[in-house]
């Protein structure tokens, strides 16, 4: 019997980590009846003087996540995967905004790094009001589809990289449940473009309104990979099935190499991965990690996590 | 050792009428302290923390009320709460608001 058997012999007995596929080495695994384990609210910088007012607009506000039961107006408390506590992000009932979980490390090493979880998206149930709230986007409520799916943007998991003498990029993978006209489209996209950043505004290059997409703001800026995916909503906004997400990315070569999203798997190797054309202080060898959820309607939008385990073969 | 949280619900955010925090939720916890700073804004606001079964219906968790003045920090403690806090608040005037939310297990 070979070190690699002993392995997997282990984690296949393991009930908490034989749900997932780690690489050699596991530099974080995070259940959330356990707390935060450090996924936290997303701020833009500021000055000397903490002077909140020099954030930028549109990374001021993206919300402190929360340890959720999954409670519910009609069942309860649904729960987690793993237990009773899910990390939620939740976003503001107003279109366009976005909620960030961003989870900070270095890396020690180079080469394949890879974030799996036990994810759910969905909108804050509406409660009251006329029939016309039956209808929302492409849903007319039939009894099995329901208008709450509609209200449901994106989410987005991505990093934030830096090293070898400063050079900063992003690998993203976000999932367009809909358009910001709240039609279906249920893609998975990622943006040709690198984030703005709060140098550049400091700079005088960019300056974006509050509820811009700090991702990409510009939707031309994103194209889609692999197919069309529809996901397991089911039906009402108070339901919540755990979707498994393998995300691979390699930074070595400073590519991505694989999303699997439960059993589809969508090569990325040829996903764009723009750098920035300026050299970043401060941040060598910066390994971060970010999910977002963006509501593109004037409902709340949740993503909930379960668990995440970051592993790499270094 | 104990879990804790502290949650920014409102960064220097700036408020001329009533308003409502975001909902936060809080099973986990089994106390909860509020601290509410005026950090801008000649305006004075009254705080009342309220509860939700759901997170979407609201009602308050007791009578009392907080009143914050220009750059004043006021803190109070909520017990006895469910799975969900938030504060209601009445303006008078403007008011640039810095609300923490510090819970333990």
């Amino acid at each position: 019997m070979t070190t690699s058997d002993v392995r997997a012999a282990l984690l296949s007995a393991d009930p908490k980590l034989s749900k997932f596929s780690p690489l050699p080495r596991i530099l974080a695994f995070d259940e959330f009846d356990s707390g935060t384990h450090g996924w936290t609210e997303l701020l833009g910088n500021y000055n000397g003087r903490g002077d909140l007012s020099t954030v930028d607009d549109h990374m001021r506000d993206f919300r402190p996540p929360q340890l959720s039961a999954c409670n519910f107006f009609d069942i309860g408390t649904h729960g987690a995967l793993s237990g009773t506590y899910a990390l939620k992000l939740a976003t503001r009932p107003y279109k366009g905004h976005t909620a960030v979980a961003i989870r900070r490390l270095t890396m020690s090493g180079r080469g394949l790094v890879q974030l799996e979880t036990y994810f759910a998206f969905k909108s804050e149930a509406t409660l009251g009001g006329g029939s016309e709230l039956d209808t929302f986007g492409d849903v007319q409520w039939d009894g099995n589809t329901h208008p709450s799916e509609a209200q449901f943007g994106a989410f987005t998991v991505a990093t934030d990289l830096c090293g070898d003498g400063g050079l900063r990029y992003h690998t993203v993978a976000r999932y367009q449940n809909t358009d910001m006209d709240n039609h279906f489209t249920r893609r998975w996209m990622a943006p040709t473009v690198p984030e703005p950043t709060p140098r550049e505004h400091f700079e005088g290059k960019v300056k974006l309104e509050y509820a811009a997409d700090f991702t990409a703001p510009n939707p031309e800026d994103w194209q889609p990979f692999g197919e069309p995916q529809e996901l397991c909503y089911n039906e009402v906004p108070t339901k919540v099935n755990w979707h498994y997400l393998r995300w691979l990315v390699d930074t070595d070569k400073r590519r991505n190499v694989e999303l699997q999203v439960n059993d589809r798997v969508m090569d990325m190797r040829d996903v764009p991965v723009p750098p920035y054309e300026e050299r970043y202080e401060t941040l060598e060898n910066l390994l971060n990690f970010y999910f977002s959820v963006r509501t593109h309607s004037s409902v709340r939008n949740f993503l909930f996590l379960d668990s995440v385990l970051i592993s790499v073969d270094w | 050792m104990r879990q804790s949280m502290t949650a920014v619900l409102e960064r220097d955010t700036t408020f001329d009428t009533r308003f409502a925090t975001e909902p936060y939720e809080v099973a986990w916890a089994s106390e909860a302290r509020w601290f509410v700073q005026h950090v801008g804004g000649d305006g004075t606001a009254t705080y009342v923390t309220q509860v939700s079964p759901d997170g979407i219906t609201w009602c308050d968790l007791d009578g009392a009320e907080h009143v914050v003045e220009p750059g004043k920090l006021v803190s109070w403690p909520a017990a006895g709460f469910g799975h969900w806090l938030r504060l209601r608040a009445k303006v008078e005037g403007s008011v640039q608001v810095r609300i923490h939310l510090a819970v333990k297990a």
